[in-house]
């Protein structure tokens, strides 16, 4: 019970402390000043999230600063309309915090969510996954197939899994970047560490030497090329290639991305990556449309522009990532 | 008879306890524990050689045990975690656990995690050869001398140092911090564009290719593994 209410005494003893000491000092302080001791604890309750509670306590501060501080005294009465306009800004302030701190929350919530969400759906994955590995390795069962199929299966149901949680992480105003110097190279590596073996070797990359570090969050980007990977080999068929390459030009970084594939509509093309958009011919090919909307939505996240578009051989995506922080030079060594 | 080591998976949900189980009594002695309270009792009465452990408990926050354990001693301990949350698992390295793998994971790589563990707290405990091979690289330690398959490779002193500190710990994921404070020093735990450009560099002279690197592993958002035998990939 004293629990639950702890917060609201802490209040009541900030309420009391600021009118003793903003009494005690009245003659030094000047009403400007008691003015702002008075924002406060409007300030502290703000930050809750709680409109109601930001209301009564924005009321009872005004009521004390009203009494006590401007003339006359000991009375509701203003004389000077210059203090409405106090006032006004007290509430005003309470308001604004108030809607920004319940934003915040509500992310916080979503955050915690979306972490219990993917354990839960994580466990009996990996509890499918584990179990067919370890049926796969037994000499006894020989028709695999079926294994092999779970298998699949289950690695595209978790890639699946993984792209909806990201989708649902990168919504909102308050998503969680976690910037870093990247090195483009390394990044792309990571990316390649989620294919099998079999996919990697239709890829051929190009990679200019000296890159510089990009500042960016590391881990977002390499989802990035998951996505614009995965699509690409959806796309390809046997024995053709798919072409990565990576080079500087003037104030930016380009990555770009091709696959042979057949001519698109400039319509497909530029709704490419709208969030469930497929392209007619897709219905065979396996994905939900999610991948390349989320591809756009971490290239936005760092400013940067991302484009499709349609060559006699092929399709491209084009990523133009601009370099809006350099890494100080180091030293050479010998 | 060859006795076999002990190792405690501290693991609630069932179905990947019995998937642990399965994937390790053939080499391992495997003893379940359900919940924190109960890993502590089993930790101190039957004495593991190796901890398997999953983060999200129902009786607790799987760091805590990773504390206590550090205190009594030099136990190896896997974090099974389930969220790909790098900094719970940084704070998890820096707690002391030696490794770690995400859900889903595959049998064979937390096999190949086990034995790397073992085989490092194995060498940890012999004093160290004036010469480390990994692979087709090999360093003499006296000399500094790094050769790979016969042809010398000239590096710059910190190239060295930073070569030098991954080999000798091989297969172990170090993390970005750590390899910092090591080498450059403390201060220097998030210059992150130190460690970015000296990796690039050392990679372009000992890889032979930069894209798909099979000596300095990344891991995203947490480190490096410095990789010596062919079953990690």
């Amino acid at each position: 019970m004293l629990k639950k209410y702890k917060f609201h005494l802490v209040l009541l003893f900030v309420l009391l402390f600021i009118t003793l000491i903003s009494h005690l000092f009245r003659t030094d302080l000047e009403v400007i000043n008691i003015a702002l001791i008075h924002l406060l604890p409007v300030i502290l309750v703000a930050l809750r999230g709680d409109f109601l509670l930001t209301i009564v306590v924005t009321l009872v501060t005004l009521v004390l600063f009203d009494l006590l501080y401007i003339p006359p005294l000991y009375s509701f009465d203003v004389h000077d309309i210059y203090y409405i306009w106090s006032f006004i800004i007290f509430i005003l302030v309470g308001y604004i915090i108030t809607w920004q701190a319940k934003k915040i929350h509500s992310n916080q919530i979503k955050e915690v969510l979306l972490n219990a969400l993917s354990h839960d759906l994580k466990t009996p994955i990996s509890s499918i996954l584990g179990n067919t590995m370890i049926l796969l390795d037994k000499e006894e069962i020989q028709d695999k197939e079926g294994l092999l199929e779970i298998k699949k299966s289950s690695e595209k149901i978790n890639r699946l899994i993984a792209n909806l949680l990201d989708s649902a992480r990168l919504q909102g105003d308050f998503v969680k970047l976690r910037f870093d110097w990247c090195d483009l190279e390394d990044t792309l590596g990571v990316a390649l560490q989620e294919f099998d073996s079999s996919s990697i070797d239709k890829i051929q990359i190009q990679i200019e030497p000296n890159i510089p570090l990009f500042w960016g969050d590391c881990t977002l980007i390499s989802r990035l090329f998951v996505n614009l990977i995965d699509n690409a080999l959806k796309y390809t068929e046997e024995r053709e290639k798919i072409k990565i390459s990576m080079y500087q030009q003037d104030k930016e970084i380009h990555i770009k991305f091709f696959n042979q594939s057949k001519v698109f509509s400039k319509e497909d093309l530029k709704n490419i990556f709208d969030k469930f958009y497929r392209l007619d011919n897709a219905a065979d090919i396996s994905g939900s449309g999610i991948g390349l909307s989320i591809c756009k939505n971490i290239v936005d996240l760092h400013q940067g522009h991302i484009q499709a578009s349609c060559e006699e051989d092929g399709l491209y995506f084009i990523i133009k990532l601009q370099i809006l922080k350099r890494a100080f030079m180091i030293d050479k060594e010998l | 008879m060859e006795i076999k080591e002990i190792i405690l998976v501290i693991e609630d949900d069932k179905a990947i306890a019995k998937i642990l189980t399965a994937a390790l009594e053939d080499s391992y002695k495997v003893i379940v524990s359900k919940s924190l309270e109960d890993a502590y009792r089993k930790f101190t009465s039957f004495n593991p050689s190796l901890i398997l452990l999953d983060l999200g408990l129902p009786d607790g926050d799987g760091k805590e045990f990773i504390k206590r354990v550090r205190e009594l001693g030099d136990k190896p301990i896997i974090v099974v975690s389930a969220r790909f949350d790098e900094k719970e698992i940084v704070n998890c390295l820096d707690l002391g656990a030696d490794d770690y793998v995400t859900k889903p994971f595959s049998i064979k790589q937390l096999q190949a995690r086990i034995r790397s563990t073992y085989r490092r707290y194995e060498r940890h405990m012999s004093p160290l050869d004036n010469r480390v091979v990994c692979q087709e690289l090999s360093v003499d330690l006296v000399s500094r001398v790094v050769m790979k398959n016969e042809t010398l490779i000239k590096l710059t002193p910190t190239e060295y140092n930073l070569l030098k500190f991954m080999i000798v710990r091989p297969n172990k994921v170090l993390t970005h911090q750590v390899i910092l404070k090591e080498i450059w020093g403390v201060g220097y735990q998030n210059e992150m564009q130190y460690l970015r450009t000296y990796i690039n560099s050392l990679r372009k002279k000992i890889e032979t290719d930069t894209t798909r690197p099979k000596y300095i592993i990344t891991e995203s958002s947490i480190g490096y593994r410095f990789c010596c035998n062919e079953e990690e990939h």
